[in-house]
């Protein structure tokens, strides 16, 4: 990942916000972006918003998670007489 | 059946044709597939249409499986591609009978949705929305990467690019996400 010149910083620094959080920035655009963070509340607060972002997409559901209903395999029940053993191989 | 079957021995049966050590197989790996399904779909109806036809095409294409990857994700790449066959159904469905965005995030019948037997924070609620406005293929990547957490590596496989396209998608998707849920309710939330 390339590094901006100093004009362009504050809107690569918003467009890399992702890229800085998940470490796939090269250590000069990840030491670019952090400085200019430093002086950019924008930017800052973007980090933390990028953050919060993906700690709340991985709480999403609140709780662990529903049950898939009984009826999942219903399909692959009745088409078990002509499963996999009568399907033709790879 | 003994329970102490292996994944390994489990797959050899259900290979040779033998449907409950399918279920078996595959039934460690339905919840959190249906979970899946119901992000990447939002309608729970739908989700559980998609999920048999997942379960019915790995059960007649498991002789296919040559375990150059994890059941588990051949199983979810199957899922992705089966929502994503749903998703573009969806989108030619005549404008008369499509299925509105409200419609998609919160289904009439809190009997029928899952979501909400418990309560949601807001901020969960407004990702929720907002995953619902990504193209498919932006709402797959952060679906699987940050929403149930896999890898790079596995996300990218399920989603069948390579893990440079994948990283791509990704931060589109958070960007866009970003934009429509704001800093200022993402920041005080606190995540």
């Amino acid at each position: 990942m390339g590094v901006p010149d100093q004009s362009g910083d504050h809107q690569w620094s918003q467009q890399h916000l992702s890229h800085y959080i998940e470490g796939d920035l090269r250590p000069r655009a990840r030491r670019r972006l952090a400085r200019h963070a430093l002086g950019c509340v924008d930017c800052g607060r973007g980090i933390r918003a990028m953050r919060a972002l993906v700690y709340a997409a991985a709480g999403i559901d609140g709780r662990p998670g529903v049950s898939a209903p009984a009826a999942i395999f219903d399909r692959a029940r009745l088409a078990g007489t002509s499963g996999p053993a009568a399907q033709p191989g790879p | 059946m003994t329970p102490e079957l292996t994944e390994a021995e489990l797959l050899a049966r259900a290979r040779s044709g033998d449907i409950a050590a399918f279920e078996r197989l595959s039934g460690a790996y339905a919840d959190r597939l249906f979970m899946l399904l119901l992000r990447l779909l939002g309608d729970p109806d739908e989700a559980m249409d998609v999920a048999q036809e997942v379960m019915l095409r790995a059960w007649l294409g498991i002789t296919r499986f040559q375990g150059r990857s994890s059941y588990f994700t051949w199983l979810y790449r199957i899922a992705v591609n089966e929502a994503n066959r749903a998703l573009d159904r969806r989108s030619r469905r005549p404008a008369g009978v499509s299925i509105g965005t409200s419609e998609l995030e919160l289904p009439a019948s809190p009997a029928h949705d899952p979501f909400r037997a418990a309560e949601s924070s807001e901020l969960r609620q407004a990702l929720r929305e907002a995953l619902m406005q990504l193209p498919p293929e932006l709402r797959t990547a952060i679906v699987l990467r940050d929403v149930e957490g896999l890898s790079t590596q596995e996300a990218a496989e399920i989603a069948g690019i390579g893990q440079a396209a994948f990283k791509s998608r990704l931060h589109q998707a958070r960007l866009r996400v970003r934009a429509a849920i704001g800093d200022d309710a993402l920041v005080t939330s606190g995540g």
